[in-house]
């Protein structure tokens, strides 16, 4: 039970797929609940007919404000980036630390020029794109941006390569190094296909 | 009709909401959302209401002196108690309903199902906060602003334009309006527009955040069930206000009889 992350579908008494990570680091999963699984972490609800395991704890015995606590160190990027569609990408990068931090924001851009360049390999006229006008990979290079700055225990992210050319599939493959250099200790998921 | 009710009661519970939490204009990103409401909804619908306004006003000054053949103190009294504590209100209001009631539920809709509201919730950001609250109040003071505008447009334009239409002459009507106006008429339709805009915000809201399923087609049908709603609501609350106002408020300073 002591799992980092853990999720068990249960159909007729049978668990077809299993995901369990009992240790810390980066981790690359194609299994075949994915979708479940994403849906399930999309917004921490205790999942129908499988079990969902948070560091250590069935998400199933936790009340809303043991959820709420965990979702504060559970990061996710959805394939899509997760972003608000009326937002730029500064303002989408920014909105959780401008919501919950906003003394923060000011070294926040700092950073966030910092990730674009080491990490990204894209300039700051970025950060001023609506998502409508951002390539795949810069809405999910944005989302994942967003969710480092929150420097999450454990950050999920789904299908980061996926539907990316060479060069940007290369950049997107050191999103798990970036992450593990800003949050040693913490574990990075990345889910396939 | 018990689902209008259930519907009606999520609306009131969004209100309350939105009244509790209303500190949360303090934060910079909901402030933001809070000014592109009140512009969408005040500011950019002020332009088409100006002509509209004006005709109402021109209307009701001939109809009383050229139809009912009264005196200019008659028209000018009617255009203020119909004007100022009725018919301004509620063109503001089914103003917003047309413009942003239904940019607001389809906005909310889509956000919906295409997983955005959902993505709030991931960031610990309660939708209801971020996208409720500055449309309410935004939407409530805009609608009381545009309720002014009308006010102004109506009987300002109406007696200009009736003095150079048909032969009444305007320092009469104006004599008449000094005499006649009171604070209180704007006072009751402040706290008026100010509810009908809320209201309108609760619903449109409402709808969006709770759209009949996931398929694209479930987004027109919350805008149109949020304007069906949101209007008969304005009319029961403008009954209910006129009952409690002219019946038994206000001590009975504000009476048709003034």
């Amino acid at each position: 039970m002591s799992a980092v992350l853990g999720y068990e579908p249960v159909r007729d008494g049978e668990a077809p797929g299993r995901i369990w990570i009992d240790e810390p680091g980066a981790h690359r999963l194609s299994p075949a609940c994915k979708d479940e699984l994403l849906a399930t972490l999309h917004d921490l609800r205790p999942p129908k007919g499988a079990r969902l395991v948070l560091f250590g704890a069935d998400v199933a015995t936790l009340g809303e404000a043991e959820r709420a606590a965990l979702r504060r160190r559970v990061g996710f990027v959805p394939a899509n980036g997760g972003l608000m569609s009326n937002l730029n990408a500064w303002e989408n990068i920014s909105l959780p630390l401008a919501y919950h931090a906003p003394r923060r924001l000011p070294e926040a851009l700092r950073e966030v020029r910092a990730l674009l360049d080491e990490v990204g390999g894209v300039g700051e006229e970025l950060l001023a794109k609506l998502p409508e006008h951002m390539a795949l990979y810069e809405r999910r290079l944005a989302g994942y941006v967003r969710a480092l700055l929150e420097a999450p225990e454990l950050l999920v992210l789904e299908c980061v390569g996926a539907g990316l050319g060479p060069t940007k599939r290369r950049r997107a493959a050191r999103f798990a190094e970036v992450y593990q250099a800003r949050r040693p200790g913490g574990t990075f998921v990345q889910l396939d296909a | 009709m018990f689902a209008v009710v259930r519907e009606l009661e999520g609306s009131a519970q969004l209100l309350v909401h939105a009244i509790r939490r209303i500190g949360v204009l303090l934060l910079p990103p909901v402030a933001e959302e809070l000014v592109r409401q009140v512009y969408f909804t005040g500011a950019s619908a002020t332009g088409g209401i100006m002509l509209r306004g004006a005709f109402i006003g021109t209307l009701i000054i001939a109809y009383v002196i050229e139809v009912l053949n009264a005196d200019a103190s008659l028209a000018v009294r009617l255009l203020l108690l119909v004007v100022l504590r009725e018919v301004g209100p509620l063109i503001a209001a089914v103003l917003v309903i047309q413009r942003s009631g239904t940019a607001v539920a389809t906005e909310l809709a889509l956000r919906e199902i295409s997983g955005e509201i959902a993505n709030l919730r991931r960031m610990r950001i309660d939708p209801r906060d971020y996208l409720v609250v500055p449309r309410v109040v935004g939407m409530a003071v805009s609608n009381a602003a545009l309720t002014l505008h009308v006010q102004l447009i109506a009987v300002g334009g109406g007696m200009v334009l009736a003095s150079l239409i048909i032969n009444v002459p305007f320092e009469a009507l104006l004599t008449h309006f000094f005499l006649l106006a009171s604070p209180l008429d704007l006072v009751y339709s402040l706290i008026k527009s100010l509810l009908f805009g809320a209201a309108i915000a609760v619903v449109a809201c409402y709808h969006g955040l709770n759209p009949r399923g996931r398929s694209i087609n479930a987004v027109p049908q919350a805008a149109i069930r949020a304007v069906t709603e949101a209007l008969l609501l304005v009319m029961l609350l403008n009954v209910v206000f006129a009952y409690l106002v002219y019946g038994v408020a206000f001590l009975g300073l504000v009476t048709a009889e003034q």
